[in-house]
């Protein structure tokens, strides 16, 4: 194992853009563990693509140096499938917020877990819309009050890693911005894994919902514990806890391939950034032959 | 009822249910056609289901090339009552009606035109329990009418059918009773081109055709969501996906597809996707995504009748409002409009260069009519296509770099900075859909409404918009069909510009001088395009829409306004003949104004 600081290397992925998060923000911890993957694995930045969508988290792609895409709210997980798909090659890493995947881009999320494409997403759940100044999001807790449920919410929360898990999601785990060192890890195995990994990261907005106190109060590591991370309906049954919050990795498979080893195999395994060329002309009298 | 007015040319009309296999004996007889030099066009009146209902495959097929649907039919097969019912006074005088009057009762039969009662149900059932090759037999009827080779037909069947050898034969067989019956009971006299078997003519719609310039081109990244009339492109590139190495992404709406593309493009593919205007409204934010970002894009709109979900199978040119503002706020963008499938096979390569040379959106608007719907005799293609991936950086020197971004954003003369790809050393940056600066970075957060953010905005906002200089520089005018000089120019844009040469020659026989000015390059308009118009001595503008986008946009962009339309917006494809109509009010009109 490398050691926790990898300062050389670390820096190869330092921007000189200053976070504009607020001071304390969960982000921060985000961003430094995703650094100290990408140093860890020894991954060169220009390997690797952030894409990511709107609100305070995905801003993050200016403040690691690897290639970026600061694309459309609730969409960097479609634009990350088509670098994927294009290029193979590149580390695809998706980092966005809980509006971004489990609201206005949920679809997305679901049905690329469902076709196993080889992304990381990092969702930094905040349970709440922070940049647009607070209001309900998805992972908001019943109850919960906000600018849009002043006497607090009469909505029940969605439960990301039940659903995913339920998607069919073959890399399902928690981590905590509290936490850089397992988040760290948590990032690695996403990494490392084959096909698509979603990390729920809680990462708490010190402004308009600060959850410091309730995560490290009700958290626990799934490490050590009995949990067998092959264990499917285990791995359910931790998802639905509520009176305690299990961190690590819930549930991973790598019985199924990933899309992109699939495509290779079975339709064509020559990469589209490789290729933009004319046809040749075998091809073209072959495609000619059924238009006539 | 109609007269046929051009004389090598014939018009052909079958109709039947949906599962009565017309489409089918309609591509075959297609593809009979062209193996027999002739020039053909199709329309496919189909409609919204599967089986049932009424549908109908229209061939026009000639000696000389032929654009649109023809005028009138010369020969209508009906399966059913209703597609008798529906088309038989559409029969020119000196036509065909074919019918089994065990399923349709003939009646108010239109002078002049000959009829023909043949048993297609009964030969049908001697090949299988269900008269299902009724089409097949009629199908070998119309050849033997038109006097076509039947080894011709019996070929094209039998690749159909290439992998059921069973069925192969039966139909064969059926074709050929058809074939003998119609040497048996055939009129005296019918209208018949020549053929020529030493001519073989290819044939494809703009969706295959929009496909294969695409492919030609170097894309090997394709997206889709299933859409009529847009289906039958992401039919071809899945079909086509293992042989050419193509990546096909099937997602899970058009807002994934769209964006799945910008990635694809953003990675470094030559990379499509394609809808129809429900699936483009949907795609609205991510062209505006691509602009700001500056990732090349190639979008096709296959154009069917709307609002909403309107007419599926219908054909319309009503989304060119949508795409000249798609998206909020000012960005560069091309529109380009194929008239015809082989149109539409060059301008696809042509988008590609356009979107990457100057990294912007480009829009191709097809229609059912020549989509989906419209099949076409194309010339031998040339696949030279040339590729121009504008400016893009293989190796960063040290005047792109600040040592820790590359500067992807840098402001230049044209509009264009270099741009490199995910992978490249030393040529990270981030793709930006806040306005940024040079190095892509906000000017959203922390350096809004500061002097320095307050110029660079207007200095990116300039240098993004600057780009349609050079665009409007590629941008070609309107192509002139007909003679240098008329009484009348007809103005149309995209396939309205086939029914359209169509007619010219019929008004020419009937003493009107008449020419017409087709455009394709749509926005932005050629500068020519302004002393083309202002050069007429008379405009009349046709397409299909309710409102005449068109017209109000050349109005906008260069003050001349046309104030005589042709608009067409039941969901039917232009007919040379309304054309005519069109024109000889119009010129009438004008008679009698001055007489008065």
């Amino acid at each position: 194992m490398r050691r926790w600081s990898n300062l050389l290397s670390l820096k190869l992925y330092e921007s000189d853009v200053k976070p504009d998060w607020c001071p304390g923000c969960g982000d921060f911890g985000v961003l430094a563990a995703l650094k100290n993957a990408l140093a860890t694995l020894q991954i060169p930045p220009e390997r690797v693509q952030i894409s990511s969508g709107i609100g305070c988290s995905s801003n993050l792609p200016g403040y690691i140096r690897t290639f970026g895409h600061h694309g459309l709210h609730g969409r960097p997980v479609p634009v990350a499938t088509g670098i994927k798909m294009a290029n193979p090659d590149m580390v695809v890493i998706v980092t966005a917020g809980d509006g971004d995947e489990y609201g206005i881009g949920f679809n997305h999320l679901v049905h690329a877990a469902r076709r196993n494409h080889d992304i990381k997403v990092i969702v930094m759940n905040n349970e709440i819309y922070g940049l647009t100044t607070g209001q309900l999001s998805p992972t908001s807790e019943k109850g919960q009050r906000t600018k849009t449920s002043p006497d607090g919410s009469i909505i029940y929360p969605l439960n990301p890693l039940t659903t995913l898990l339920g998607a069919g999601a073959t890399f399902v785990a928690r981590g905590f911005s509290g936490d850089p060192k397992q988040l760290s890890s948590l990032i690695q195995e996403a990494i490392k894994h084959r096909g698509f990994a979603l990390i729920d990261t809680l990462s708490p907005c010190v402004t308009w919902h600060d959850i410091y106190d309730k995560v490290r109060a009700k958290m626990y590591k799934l490490e050590g514990t009995a949990h067998d991370s092959s264990d499917l309906i285990s791995a359910y049954r931790l998802a639905l806890e509520s009176d305690r919050i299990p961190l690590g990795l819930f549930y991973r498979t790598e019985d199924r391939p990933s899309f992109e080893e699939l495509m290779s195999e079975d339709v064509t395994s020559t990469y589209p950034v490789d290729n933009a060329r004319n046809l040749t002309a075998e091809q073209i009298a072959s495609v000619m032959a059924r238009f006539s | 009822m109609s007269t046929n007015h051009t004389r090598a040319d014939l018009t052909l009309r079958l109709g039947a249910a949906a599962g009565d296999g017309i489409q089918s004996a309609g591509e075959i007889m297609m593809k009979t056609l062209s193996r027999s030099g002739a020039y053909v066009t199709t329309y496919n009146g189909n409609q919204s289901l599967i089986r049932g209902g009424h549908v109908w495959f229209h061939i026009h097929a000639g000696e000389i090339p032929v654009y649109s649907l023809g005028y009138g039919i010369d020969y209508l097969i009906a399966l059913t009552q209703l597609a008798y019912d529906e088309h038989y006074g559409e029969v020119n005088s000196g036509g065909v009606v074919i019918y089994d009057s065990s399923q349709v009762k003939a009646h108010d039969f239109p002078n002049g035109v000959k009829s023909i009662d043949a048993p297609l149900v009964k030969i049908a059932l001697k090949y299988d329990k269900r008269p299902i090759m009724k089409n097949t037999v009629a199908l070998g009827l119309l050849g033997g009418l038109l006097g076509l080779k039947f080894d011709v037909i019996a070929n094209t069947i039998g690749e159909q059918f290439a992998k059921k050898p069973d069925v192969r034969e039966s139909n064969v067989a059926a074709a050929r009773e058809g074939y003998t019956f119609a040497e048996q009971h055939a009129p005296e006299t019918m209208k018949r081109i020549k053929f020529n078997y030493a001519v073989k003519r290819s044939i494809m719609h703009a969706d295959y055709a929009v496909a294969l310039g695409a492919v030609n081109a170097g894309c090997r990244f394709y997206a889709a969501y299933p859409m009529s009339p847009a289906s039958p492109i992401v039919h071809w590139m899945t079909a086509n996906a293992r042989e050419l190495g193509i990546r096909v992404f099937l997602g899970e709406d058009e807002i994934g597809v769209v964006n799945a593309t910008i990635g694809a493009s953003f990675a470094g593919a030559r990379a499509m996707c394609a809808t129809s205007g429900g699936g483009f409204s949907l795609m609205q934010e991510a062209i505006g995504q691509a602009a700001m970002t500056e990732t090349p894009l190639v979008v096709v709109d296959v154009m069917r009748a709307g609002p909403s979900t309107g007419l599926p199978t219908k054909t319309s040119q009503g989304d060119l409002n949508m795409v000249l503002g798609i998206s909020h706020d000012d960005f560069p963008r091309a529109i380009i409009a194929p008239r015809s499938p082989e149109d539409a096979y060059y301008l696809a390569g042509r988008a590609f260069n356009l979107a990457e040379r100057y990294q912007i959106p480009v829009i191709i608007l097809l229609d059912f009519a020549i989509g989906d719907g419209g099949y076409a005799t194309i010339d031998e293609l040339d696949f030279n296509t040339p590729i121009d991936r504008g400016k893009l950086v293989r190796e960063v020197t040290k005047d792109m770099t600040n040592g820790v971004w590359f500067k992807r954003y840098s402001l230049t003369e044209d509009g264009v900075s270099p741009r490199a790809l995910p992978g490249t050393s030393g040529a990270m940056y981030v793709a930006k859909t806040d306005e940024h600066d040079e190095w892509g970075h906000d000017l959203s957060d922390v350096e809004a409404g500061l002097k320095t953010a307050i110029h660079m905005r207007e200095k990116q906002h300039v240098k993004r918009m600057s780009k349609l200089k050079g665009v409007a520089s590629e941008m070609r005018p309107p192509e002139l069909y007909g003679p240098d000089r008329a009484d009348l120019t007809l103005v149309s844009w995209g396939s309205s510009a086939l029914p359209i040469r169509e007619a010219i020659p019929v008004l020419k026989s009937s003493g009107f001088s008449v020419n017409s000015l087709e455009f394709f390059d749509i926005f932005p308009l050629s500068a020519d395009a302004h002393s083309m118009l202002a050069g007429a001595s008379r405009l009349l503008n046709v397409e299909q829409n309710i409102t005449a986008q068109f017209a109000k946009y050349l109005r906008r962009e260069t003050g001349i306004e046309i104030k005589e339309n042709l608009l067409k917006y039941n969901g039917e494809p232009i007919y040379p003949a309304e054309v005519v109509d069109a024109v000889k009010n119009a010129l009438k009109h004008e008679e009698m104004e001055q007489l008065a």
